[in-house]
């Protein structure tokens, strides 16, 4: 899109956004979210619509980071904060579930039927 | 930045380019930067709530499945579409600034502002509505309805037009009275005639002898539901409890395994829409007898197809009808643990918006007063760019809490 540079030109400062750019992304957004909506409300199975709502939700928000927040038009260096953070939160995420798969389910177990004996309560002799 | 012009001539540049800066390109490209290490660090920030989200939500799917009926689809697709039309204008906003368009600086500052307003009073109702239906987090979450609108034992026990044999001890954390143990009553809960061996009789409140207001019987009981109109509980959310208004009192023995864990409690429904804190209910219920089992095997000479013909009678449940009984039925436990998420993520995601209102208020105003130029439209740039972060979380928010299939 560099050779788009007489409909989104630099003024001034900062990249300036046409109002083509903005009312499209805005439309596109609001658009989208109504297939959420409705693709919820069609059965492809808990993982699929899951994975359909994430995807949308990812497409709206790459959206509004390159359009609405001129990352695409801005200093490279600010998509590289802006990526880093994204990586950070996602090693995050991906440590914390592969270790939260070392424990017992719950630890507020029903006193009624306490878990079996390795990670039960010890009896009381 | 190879440009350098006017950057000393006074009387040209904006009096908000500060000294220590070269020129308004490099304030403008120092504030820039701040923002961005800022959002890189919100990200972070809500990371830790996205987190926990994720982690009890893949231990826990059935509490998600459960509880996000609670939350109103509308409600959620309404401030979401809100918060992309303010994205919209906060990002006109700055094109006016760049532009130098007052009129339409101020103009999309004040919509970007309504909307978040707009944003906050929906959730304002949201969140009072979840107040007012004991819908909250930790040891606060106690509804007087499932998620599927059937009417559930609680703790506080001062629900409209039911009232249960539990009394709660919220100190002890857990029923002094009221509860069955299913292991002495031997009750199916989808079987007629199990359940009649229970009395189950009203209390009222009359000054004791020691003039302390006790509970007394006042000979009223009450008969077993009919088994038609526990079966059509889900009809009758559907239809705003209209099922069970103007019917004659009658109990049922429901399971709430947060409250009463060894087995149901009786749960008498009215059929209005009173709430009843002068009454209590009491509940006695026989050992059902030892069932008698004669020879299993007796009628098998003459009905060999006795066992298809009952199967068939009965059609598996649908995956609809299944998720519908769920929802009917007492929250899994550790439900409250989604709430306590909802609330998180939610409050936090609603404290940025109302920091992002007090800043809009100030743009606003210094926009009145004529403060932004093209040379200096930064804290412009800056409130949108956070706004937009505010949004593009909402944007993850919306499709996780209300949308969960």
């Amino acid at each position: 899109m560099t050779d788009q540079h007489h409909d989104d030109h630099h003024h001034g400062l900062a990249h300036t956004a046409s109002l083509k750019v903005l009312l499209g992304t805005g439309g596109s957004l609001l658009f989208l979210t109504l297939i959420t909506v409705l693709a919820t409300k069609v059965d492809f199975g808990a993982s699929t619509n899951l994975a359909i709502a994430m995807l949308i939700a990812v497409i709206k928000a790459t959206l509004v980071v390159l359009f609405f927040m001129h990352l695409k038009y801005d200093k490279i260096f600010h998509s590289v904060i802006f990526v880093g953070a994204l990586l950070g939160a996602v090693l995050f995420v991906g440590f914390a579930l592969m270790d939260s798969g070392q424990y017992q389910e719950t630890v507020i177990w029903d006193p009624l039927h306490p878990p079996a004996a390795p990670i039960g309560p010890k009896p009381i002799p | 930045m190879s440009q350098p012009h006017d950057h000393h001539e006074h009387g040209h540049g904006s009096r908000f380019i500060q000294h220590h800066y070269d020129d308004a390109q490099h304030q403008f490209d120092a504030g820039k930067l701040g923002i961005w290490l800022f959002l890189a660090q919100e990200v972070l920030f809500f990371s830790a709530l996205f987190v926990a989200y994720i982690l009890y939500r893949s231990h826990h799917p059935e509490i998600y499945a459960y509880a996000h009926h609670y939350l109103d689809v509308k409600f959620g697709a309404i401030n979401t579409a809100v918060l992309i039309g303010s994205s919209l204008t906060a990002a006109w906003a700055v094109r006016c600034a760049q532009l130098g368009q007052r009129r339409g600086l101020i103009l999309n500052l004040s919509v970007t502002l309504l909307c978040a307003l707009t944003f906050l009073g929906i959730k304002y109702v949201e969140y009072s509505h979840k107040i007012h239906e004991g819908i909250l987090f930790g040891s606060k979450f106690d509804p007087c309805v499932s998620s599927g609108g059937s009417p559930l034992v609680t703790k506080k026990n001062e629900c409209h037009g039911t009232k249960s044999s539990v009394v709660w001890d919220a100190t002890a954390g857990k029923a002094t009275e009221g509860c069955l143990e299913s292991a002495k009553i031997d009750l199916d809960p989808k079987l007629e005639g199990l359940q009649t061996r229970c009395t189950v009789s009203e209390l009222s409140m009359t000054p004791g002898p020691d003039g302390k207001p006790a509970l007394v019987p006042n000979g009223k009981t009450f008969e077993p539901c009919p088994l038609a109109a526990a079966h059509g509980e889900h009809g009758a959310a559907a239809g705003g409890e209209g099922g069970a208004h103007g019917a004659a009192p009658c109990y049922v023995l429901s399971f709430q395994p947060a409250i009463c864990p060894a087995g149901p409690a009786a749960l008498v429904k009215y059929g209005d829409h009173a709430v009843r804190r002068d009454v209590g209910i009491k509940v006695e219920c026989e050992a059902a007898p030892e069932p008698t089992v004669g020879d299993p095997f007796a009628d098998r000479t003459n009905e060999p197809a006795l066992g298809s013909a009952l199967i068939s009678e009965r059609p598996a449940p649908s995956k609809h009808e299944l998720a519908e009984q769920f929802a009917a039925g007492p929250p899994p436990p550790n439900t409250n643990m989604f709430f306590s998420i909802y609330f998180a993520m939610t409050g936090l995601h609603g404290i940025h918006v109302l920091v992002g209102v007090i800043v809009f208020i100030w743009l606003l105003l210094r926009a009145i007063r004529g403060d932004f130029t093209p040379d200096y439209f930064g804290p412009i740039d800056y409130a949108a760019l956070y706004w937009h972060i505010v949004d593009l979380i909402w944007i993850f928010l919306f499709p996780l809490l209300y949308l969960i299939h």
